[in-house]
């Protein structure tokens, strides 16, 4: 079962097991510039709200209220992470656009190892962007759909689906018996809804080079539990329609990666040591970065785009078993 | 304090159990202290600066010797401390004024609620927790 506990979207098996639980958040953050540099971990900058799709039913298009989940404002080229928290180990299938957000191919239900299409938390506790090589992902950006800079678009040749899709599996409750042991501790859409989709409905492009390694699944294919699983389509929704859509102020714009650093602010590592990378997709290395597709258009997408020299590094430790914590800086 | 680290989410499992208030005090000690052992930034003065209160007030709470702070102060604290701030008034022995709030609206409703679901098992409760739902996608 999937529940919206403020803006947690928390994915629950008890069925499988009492501690199966994993909550997800959508950080807002820097966006880091698009220059083929490759840049640290930005920081959080707190959660993007999350509301349930039905509550606005009335307002929204239908196609959108009949694929469900819950909605997302999003200024046009921000930045965003994901944020997974939750001992209990589980298999998180991440699309944007129903693309394959690690390998790049077309989002299915299954878990495939070669390659591996998944992530497992809690050794992976963020996801920063499209898996694009070994090491290096480039950063989810908001786009409009229909404008081409989206990875659905650059794959797919669609601007069907946009916003992002969250398919989660829990270990079976035996693996992880095992583990707590081991560890000593136990198409297009109508011609009517056309214009106004364009205008509101996002999609998710690759922006900045980011080092984050996506780690191997270091479990065996039987450990995952195969008929549990839940999922979640986040629909992410312009902010210039986020006050007429709920009668919300939207979120306020973040600072920029340049702002942040003049400031002396903090930029992040992770380490685990213990964890083996995966290579990055062929497919989703050769899409074009939101800089690199709007000079091919003759525009400019990204304002705020300027190159900075990251002084402050926090390095993180995986911590074992399964937490995380920030080093001294 | 910028952080990397995401706001806590609520824990997947349900948690505690009544409240008292040396409870909730040697509850903040134990948390605290604990963040101190790896980050000299939880020492009792440092805390109790970020939270805007003076440290033998802090240090007071903690002995369980006043009652616990504000609804404000408790929320400043369980954020600086990384904790539920729903679980820590509850230690505290209050309900947050959003919750009053709700149950204003429909008391007799909410407390015959409240009271039906005191012995149910937490899976039980979830599913009157208002799912996500699932479309077609």
């Amino acid at each position: 079962m999937v529940t919206l506990e403020g803006d947690h979207l928390v994915f629950r098996f008890p069925d499988v097991h009492e501690e199966a639980g994993l909550a997800v958040t959508f950080q807002r953050t820097l966006r880091i510039p698009d220059d083929d540099r490759q840049y640290p971990l930005p920081p959080g900058l707190g959660a993007f709200p999350l509301r349930h799709i039905d509550d606005y039913r009335s307002r929204l298009p239908k196609a959108w209220v009949e694929r469900g989940g819950v909605l997302m404002p999003m200024h046009q080229a921000e930045a965003m992470w994901i944020s997974f928290r939750g001992d209990y180990p589980m298999a998180v299938t991440v699309a944007t656009g129903k693309v394959n957000a690690i390998t790049g191919s077309p989002l299915t239900r299954g878990l495939h190892r070669r390659p591996q299409d998944y992530l497992v938390t809690p050794d992976q506790p963020w996801l920063d962007g499209f898996c694009v090589e070994k090491g290096v992902i480039r950063q989810f950006v908001a786009m409009p759909l229909g404008d081409g800079y989206s990875v659905e678009e650059q794959l797919s040749r669609t601007a069907e689906h946009g916003g992002l899709q969250l398919i989660v599996r829990p270990l079976k409750a035996a693996a992880y018996r095992r583990l707590r042991r081991k560890q000593g501790d136990i198409s297009r859409r109508s011609a009517d809804d056309g214009i106004w989709l364009c205008q509101m409905d996002m999609g998710l492009a690759p922006g900045g080079r980011m080092r984050q390694e996506v780690y191997e699944d270091p479990f065996e294919s039987a450990d995952w539990a195969p008929k549990h699983m839940s999922r979640c389509f986040i629909t992410i929704v312009n902010t210039a329609l986020w006050s007429p859509m709920t009668g919300e102020t939207p979120p306020s714009v973040p600072p920029t990666a340049s702002d942040y650093t003049k400031a002396g602010l903090p930029w992040f590592e992770y380490y685990n040591p213990g964890a083996v990378a995966l290579p990055g997709s062929d497919k989703l290395a050769k899409v074009k970065s939101v800089k690199a597709m709007s000079e091919s258009k003759g525009v400019s997408a990204l304002p705020e785009n300027q190159s900075v020299d990251v002084q402050r590094k926090t390095k993180i430790l995986a911590l074992r078993p399964r937490r995380v914590r920030e080093g001294r800086r | 304090m910028a952080s990397r680290r995401a706001t806590r989410p609520p824990p997947p499992a349900g948690r505690p159990r009544s409240a008292s208030q040396p409870r909730f005090g040697t509850y903040i000690r134990k948390v605290r202290e604990h963040l101190r052992k790896t980050d000299a930034r939880f020492s009792l003065r440092q805390v109790a600066q970020r939270i805007f209160v003076q440290p033998a007030y802090l240090s007071q709470v903690e002995r369980g010797n006043v009652a616990p702070p504000s609804e404000a102060t408790t929320r400043r604290l369980a954020q600086d401390l990384r904790e539920d701030p729903d679980v820590l008034l509850a230690l505290a022995g209050k309900i947050s004024e959003d919750l009053q709030e709700v149950i204003r609206r429909r008391p007799k409703l909410l407390a015959e609620l409240l009271r039906s679901l005191r012995t149910a098992p937490t899976h039980a409760i979830l599913r009157v927790v208002r799912e996500v739902r699932d479309g077609k996608w």
